[in-house]
């Protein structure tokens, strides 16, 4: 029955690998195809073009030709990387407009990111720790209103309190040599605080239920210290819920720096695909929703590798049906 | 007398507790978790005064005064807030210039007292202040939360019905549908959902009912997955297997048996999805791609109070806060509702029966 390459670890890389690409491949035709059927032309709401230059703008994006053609146009410019020129602002290449705004939109997602999850993990694990403390109900009173208050709600508000009320910190704009990197708190603090509640109230839940178990029982008979018992042992069975948390995680991070990016006027890649959406700008549409596809995919592939090295039991050999 | 007299009855047999349906358990075990409860309160309050909003007297929420623009909130009739605002810019004015107030200014106040005094729309009152239109906020918010806990609710209901029924199906039946049906998930699970959602609003156009289309096509992955799962778990259960020895079909195993015993995982679901709805929603009304006006969502109050919320804070306070206490009821009572649903705690034999 076995074919292909022995190791365990390189057969299911290559199988959710194959999967994943598949995947993307399907998202990048489904947008496609949804964009070109879509009523309505990038140019059609415009005033009336005489149809001449009409014609000679259709020429040179290609839109004369018949769809199939402009699919196989488009496959064959993406595997060189290249996403095409913008409709809407007329002298940049997709490519720059994403290469421009990506690095804003990566530094505050990946900042949220690791925020959310040391802050999330460390809280819900003491608040687990000290069950009904004070502290305990601190924490998950807190988790319950990250939980509750949507982002595009907590950031006008931080930005009213903390920006506007009182100068503490700018209130939009991206990092520059005047304000240094004070330009990132709000954005971050905003974007961070729902996973971060989530991720807390995960963790507190499932660190309950793992040092319930026997093995725990059995590392603090052996005479561990306690905090090698929560460390080595608690945390690596209660952290499995958490990872699964953390693809819809991810996602909901993408889309949030769309609202974060909207409310402190960072220029990253959400304020693009808004602007883009706005103004039909097809290419440009397309090139945020495969930088998007591929970000989602990447960090579900992670997660997926997280499983097999957190639980050993999931075991990446094993043949799933 | 007969034989059959003679026999000793036999003795009753101790009465069974009378039978307990699952919502009866349910039912009693959320009466014991207070949050969940006062939730359930709120909840019904929000669904009286939002659904019952054209039953009020309220003021149309569509309709400008432009005189009242911009009003705080406040108890009493907006003529008398008017001419105290008008009076104390007037008084700051003449304070910073050190004059006496001008033979103009000061008919013009009186003219406006005049007017306080005489038209009947300047006796409104507005409990919430007015926007920058001078309309309602109260009504506009009420107005908007219909629209809100309508595509909430709607949008449940859709992913409800496509994602039980797919989940259910796929889980049963196994083998080369399941494979297309959790492929057809997997891919879509690979769009980043919101963005498609912006997409489609952008090309086909703003609509509230696009916008619930957008909203509910995406949605039912999850508790398709769930439900298979659920599904996949029960399908080799005895009751199963009696009810195809009885010769009942697919469908029905899959609808009358199956389905009904994922019942409560689906109802926390559903709790859990109806706020999700509704952050989607308001989320593409904050950016602008949602409702439009002169119609008002939650999410499109809070973008309109954001841009002023420095010199008019109530415009983004009143939304913020009825959005939130919403959302924050809705969790408390699907947490509730878990406590109260779940299979695995529910003691006595409920399965199976």
């Amino acid at each position: 029955m076995k074919r292909g390459p022995k190791s365990p670890m390189l057969r299911f890389l290559l199988r959710r690998g194959l999967s994943l690409a598949a995947t993307l491949f399907l998202v990048i035709t489904l947008a496609f195809l949804l964009i070109r059927l879509a009523p309505g032309g990038p140019f059609a709401s415009e005033k009336q073009l005489p149809p001449e230059i009409l014609a000679s703008i259709q020429r040179r994006y290609h839109l004369d030709e018949s769809v199939p053609r402009q699919y196989l146009r488009f496959l064959g410019d993406l595997a060189h990387g290249d996403l095409g020129p913008s409709y809407r602002y007329q002298d940049f290449s997709v490519d720059e407009l994403i290469r421009d705004a990506l690095p804003p939109s990566m530094t505050i997602g990946a900042l949220a990111l690791l925020l959310a999850l040391v802050g999330g993990v460390s809280l819900g694990t003491l608040a687990a720790l000290r069950q009904n403390s004070w502290l305990d109900y601190t924490a998950m009173a807190l988790a319950v209103v990250g939980i509750s208050v949507p982002l595009f709600v907590l950031g006008p508000l931080f930005k009213l309190g903390f920006a506007l009320r009182h100068p503490w910190l700018p209130t939009s704009g991206w990092i520059d040599d005047r304000r240094g990197w004070l330009t990132l708190i709000l954005p971050v603090a905003t974007l961070t605080l729902p996973y971060l509640a989530g991720i807390a109230r995960l963790t507190r839940a499932s660190v309950l239920e793992v040092l319930r178990s026997d093995y725990v029982r059995a590392a603090r008979a052996k005479g561990l210290s306690e905090p090698v018992v929560v460390l080595r042992h608690v945390l690596r069975g209660a952290l499995l819920p958490v990872l699964s948390y953390l693809g819809p995680a991810c996602a909901g991070i993408l889309t949030g720096t769309v609202v974060v990016e909207t409310i402190f006027a960072v220029p990253g890649l959400g304020r693009l695909s808004v602007q883009a959406a706005i103004n039909r700008d097809y290419t440009l549409i397309m090139g945020d929703v495969i930088v998007f596809a591929v970000l989602l995919v990447l960090m579900n592939f992670l997660v997926d590798l997280g499983y097999g090295f957190l639980d050993p039991r999931i075991g990446h050999g094993a043949d799933a049906p | 007398m007969t034989p059959m007299e003679a026999l000793p009855v036999p003795a009753a047999p101790d009465p069974l507790p009378p039978p307990v349906s699952p919502a009866a358990v349910a039912w009693r075990r959320l009466r014991g978790h207070r949050m969940a409860l006062a939730s359930l309160v709120l909840l019904a309050l929000y669904a009286l005064l939002c659904l019952g909003a054209p039953l009020l007297p309220l003021h149309p929420y569509a309709e400008q005064v432009l005189a009242h623009e911009n009003l705080p909130p406040s108890f009493q009739p907006a003529g008398i807030t008017l001419l105290a605002t008008r009076e104390a810019e007037l008084r700051q004015l003449l304070a910073a210039e050190q004059r006496p107030a001008s033979p103009r200014e000061r008919t013009q106040l009186a003219g406006l007292a005049r007017a306080v005094a005489s038209d009947p729309v300047h006796r409104r009152i507005y409990l919430l202040g007015t926007d920058a239109l001078g309309r309602d906020l109260l009504s506009r918010l009420l107005y908007g939360g219909r629209i809100s806990i309508l595509i909430g609710l709607l949008g449940t209901v859709t992913a409800m019905l496509l994602g039980v029924a797919l989940g259910s199906i796929a889980g049963y039946a196994g083998g080369l549908l399941d494979t297309v049906i959790m492929r057809g998930v997997d891919i879509l699970f690979g769009l980043p959902y919101l963005l498609v959602v912006i997409i489609l609003m952008a090309l086909f156009g703003r609509s509230v009912f696009n916008l619930f289309f957008a909203v509910a096509l995406l949605s039912w992955l999850t508790l398709c997955r769930v439900v298979r799962g659920q599904v996949i778990g029960l399908r080799h259960a005895e009751f199963v297997t009696a009810a195809r020895a009885m010769g009942a079909s697919p469908a029905r195993i899959v609808f009358r048996h199956l389905t009904p015993n994922t019942l409560g995982v689906i109802v926390v679901f559903a709790t859990l999805m109806v706020p999700e709805f509704i952050m989607a929603e308001s989320f593409l009304s904050f950016l602008g791609l949602g409702v439009s006006a002169p119609l008002a969502s939650w999410g499109s109050l809070v973008a309109d109070g954001a841009a002023v919320m420095e010199l008019y804070p109530w415009q983004l306070l009143g939304p913020a806060v009825a959005m939130t206490g919403f959302l924050f009821a809705m969790n408390f009572l699907g947490d509730g509702l878990r406590d109260a649903l779940d299979p695995q705690s529910r003691r006595g034999g409920v399965h199976g029966r």
